[in-house]
């Protein structure tokens, strides 16, 4: 147990900020956080709570669920108060992190997730009227009273809505937003139980950005509004799909969206590399769309997170860690991505990282050192062609991340506002390495970046156009 | 006796789930003496147990002759993580095991005891551990401690469950070798025997000793360590202002409502290291799905 817990909380903490870490290029798949996906499974029921006893026990699992469900918000106190919540969602952030925790850290935060029932279709239903003001059956045409999903601090629930739609309904626990709140409020704790495992991180800026992001989640209405946002952008796309919010039927503790099909990534990983590639296309044209023209990014490539339909059609889940950004907050990492990969210009390079807090000025290293240093993370788009992602890429990508022995990581930080996008290279490039993924992918983000502008270089930039070009008079207006 | 005659706390956690997890039934006979829809089982399952425990200890110590008995006795000095382990597996079984186990529980505890005799060093009386004073003393002081520690860091007991729970809790008494007689059966007979007994209580060597153990572990693992700190800080605030100046501490300032919700949030995470402990999970699922059924019912 030595260190344990401390350093789930640290490992767990450092995933929060944007470290998805990848070992030997492998997520974990285990856990899909919004598993809206067992909603079209139409029998698939919610599997998550105490599974060894489900195993163990004579009685049916249905039966054993609701005996050990949540009945009151007293329950719910005793389940996820005293900082058991927010260890349990510092647990689920760092669940697909391999490197980092222990074994007993690992042990004891799954254990923590284990042990959380669903709530009880009362409570769950008493939530769904104080959001909604009418009980989930009025509310809804149809109600499913039994939870299909675990979620984010709460649990998700099939409807039909009165207009024919079907809907998954996220319900969160009652009383936990406040507790959560109160607990996070507890910097002297959380930083002693970082301090023990991460004392080279500036454990401050962690908890800052851990307590952010977690009370931005506990909030479904900015969720929505995320949610909302991006499903507008993409209106009409040939390939990203985002299930529409109902924003009638979603509140603070409440949000009710379109129900979605299709299949999981750990599916997606038998189709024909073909469908992989073009699956892994939509989502890098999705990841970079959002930042470079919506200045948004979804801080959260969680291989839960997607369904797949084929065709490159992809179907995004989970808007709870969306990050806005100012166009001046893009313009130095334009400027970075431009004088390294377009202009080749290392000095200018250089003097963008500069620029944008990267790395220390007058840094005492030269700039072939620097350039050496961080060119892995532009490796995909230095140079144009095909290039395959492979596992081993995205574990390099996640070293060099980690590697505090190099004379230029002393010199190197990031920005508290950028430290989301880090999720690009540790959690992006492990998701499209453990498809190994081949694109050209300098063509793709040529066609992205606003500097560059280039015309479609695949079937799929082509088959965007008319959405693009509906995109671009929008902008006009 | 130097802080230096005992070892430390390595593997405190460990061994105390384990002694847990093997306390609770998976197939028990019967509800055992308590029940699903005791107070008791409510206590003991609340997060303000570990501080009741350490309340208890605390303040059970300040009795020479119950403390002699321990220090001559146990291997406390040099395995005291066995000798808490021991205690939390006595006091789970008598709680949550059906009642041959709880009785085969007490009868080795009462036999233990037999040979438990001497003279305590410092006021020259003999002692022996079945002497009935010595061992309600030790009834007592628990009781108390897990209501006063429930009050402060766990989930509040209704006015009229204190009673239930001291009534309840006679069993336990009896189970050790009490008379029925001598045991208090409600909340303010519990108090009246407690200020009976205050002056007979002192703080000797072997008492100071175990004190300064309890509230700093030495050798803790040190995220456990980094906590412990709240839960002394807890422990000290749920003791009687009387027991702390009887050990030379100084009464802590009161206890804030901020200070108070971090306390209860550190036992929350300590809580959540011991659930991370094979076992521990399963067994406390046991007993919710028990606690369930005797709602329902």
């Amino acid at each position: 147990m030595r260190k344990a817990l401390a350093a789930a909380a640290a490992a767990g903490a450092l995933a929060a900020v944007g470290l998805i870490v990848a070992r030997r290029g492998r997520l974990r798949l285990r856990r899909g956080l919004a598993a809206l996906q067992l909603a079209a499974r139409g029998g698939a029921r919610y599997t998550r709570s105490a599974p060894r006893l489900f195993a163990s026990a004579g009685r049916s699992r249905e039966q054993l669920r609701n005996d050990l469900a949540l009945q009151t918000a007293e329950d719910v106190a005793n389940t996820l108060g005293a900082m058991k919540g927010v260890l349990m969602k510092i647990g689920q952030m760092a669940s697909y992190v391999d490197d980092g925790l222990s074994p007993a850290a690992r042990r004891a935060l799954s254990r923590l997730q284990d042990s959380v029932p669903p709530m009880s279709a009362e409570l769950a239903a008493g939530v769904v009227e104080s959001e909604l003001g009418l009980p989930p059956e009025r509310a809804f045409a149809r109600w499913d009273p039994q939870p299909i999903a675990a979620a984010s601090i709460g649990q998700v629930h099939r409807a039909i809505t009165h207009d024919g739609r079907a809907v998954a309904v996220k319900v969160q626990y009652p009383g936990i937003a406040e507790t959560m709140a109160a607990d996070l409020d507890n910097v002297a704790l959380l930083r002693r139980l970082l301090r023990i495992t991460a004392p080279s991180q500036d454990v401050d800026a962690l908890i800052t950005e851990l307590r952010d992001r977690v009370l931005e989640e506990l909030d479904y209405r900015r969720e929505a509004a995320n949610q909302r946002l991006l499903a507008a952008y993409y209106d009409g796309h040939p390939t990203i799909h985002i299930p529409q919010i109902i924003g009638e039927l979603s509140g603070r503790r409440v949000v009710t969206s379109e129900l979605s099909d299709g299949a999981r990534f750990a599916e997606l990983a038998g189709w024909p590399q073909e469908e992989r590639d073009l699956a892994a296309e939509t989502i890098y044209r999705f990841v970079f769309r959002s930042l470079y023209e919506a200045h948004a990014f979804n801080g959260d490539p969680h291989p839960g997170n997607y369904l797949f339909h084929g065709g490159g059609r992809v179907t995004f889940l989970d808007f709870g860690l969306v990050k806005h950004f100012t166009l001046a907050e893009l313009r130095p990492l334009m400027q970075m991505a431009r004088s390294l990969c377009v202009d080749n210009q290392p000095e200018a390079f250089r003097r963008a990282m500069e620029d944008a807090g990267f790395l220390v000025p007058h840094a005492p290293l030269s700039t072939e050192m620097i350039v050496d240093h961080l060119g892995v993370f532009y490796a995909t788009i230095r140079t144009p062609g095909r290039l395959t992602i492979t596992p081993d890429y995205a574990s390099a990508v996640v070293r060099r991340f980690f590697d505090l022995r190099s004379p230029v990581a002393g010199y190197v930080s990031i920005p508290r506002s950028y430290v989301i996008l880090q999720r690009i290279n540790l959690g992006l490039f492990a998701l499209l390495g453990e498809l190994s993924a081949t694109a050209d992918w300098r063509a793709i983000a040529e066609e992205i970046w606003p500097f560059v502008q280039a015309p479609p270089s695949t079937p799929m930039g082509e088959a965007e156009a008319p959405w693009r070009a509906r995109r671009l008079a929008a902008a006009r207006d | 006796m130097g802080t230096d005659a005992y070892a430390d706390a390595a593997g405190l956690v460990a061994r105390s789930a384990a002694a847990y997890v093997s306390s609770v039934p998976t197939d028990p006979a019967d509800d055992g003496f308590f029940g699903p829809a005791s107070i008791t089982w409510r206590l003991s399952g609340d997060l303000s147990s570990i501080v009741a425990g350490l309340r208890a200890l605390l303040v059970q110590a300040l009795h020479p002759l119950a403390m002699a008995g321990v220090d001559q006795h146990s291997d406390w000095r040099r395995d005291p993580v066995g000798r808490l382990a021991a205690t939390s597996s006595y006091l789970a079984t008598v709680s949550y095991g059906d009642r041959a186990a709880a009785g085969r529980a007490a009868a080795r505890v009462r036999r233990i005891h037999e040979h438990v005799r001497g003279t305590d060093p410092e006021t020259g009386r003999p002692y022996a551990a079945s002497d009935p004073a010595l061992l309600l003393w030790v009834h007592a002081t628990l009781v108390e401690s897990t209501m006063v520690a429930c009050e402060l860091f766990g989930t509040p007991l209704a006015a009229t469950d204190g009673d239930r729970y001291v009534a309840e809790m006679a069993v336990a008494a009896e189970l050790v070798g009490i008379p029925a007689a001598l045991v208090p059966l409600d909340l303010a007979g519990l108090r009246r025997y407690l200020s009976s007994v205050r002056p007979e209580l002192r703080c000797t060597p072997a008492a100071a000793d175990a004190a300064a153990f309890l509230l700093d572990p030495p050798g803790l693992d040190p995220d456990i360590a980094e906590i412990w700190q709240d839960i002394r800080d807890g422990t000290t605030a749920a003791m009687p202002e009387w027991a702390l100046r009887m050990y030379g501490y100084r009464a802590p300032a009161a206890l804030t409502p901020a200070r108070r919700a971090e306390i209860r949030q550190a036992l929350g995470v300590l809580d959540v290291v011991f659930l991370g402990e094979p076992g521990v999970l399963e067994a406390r699922q046991r007993i919710a799905l028990r606690m369930r059924a005797a709602q329902r019912a």
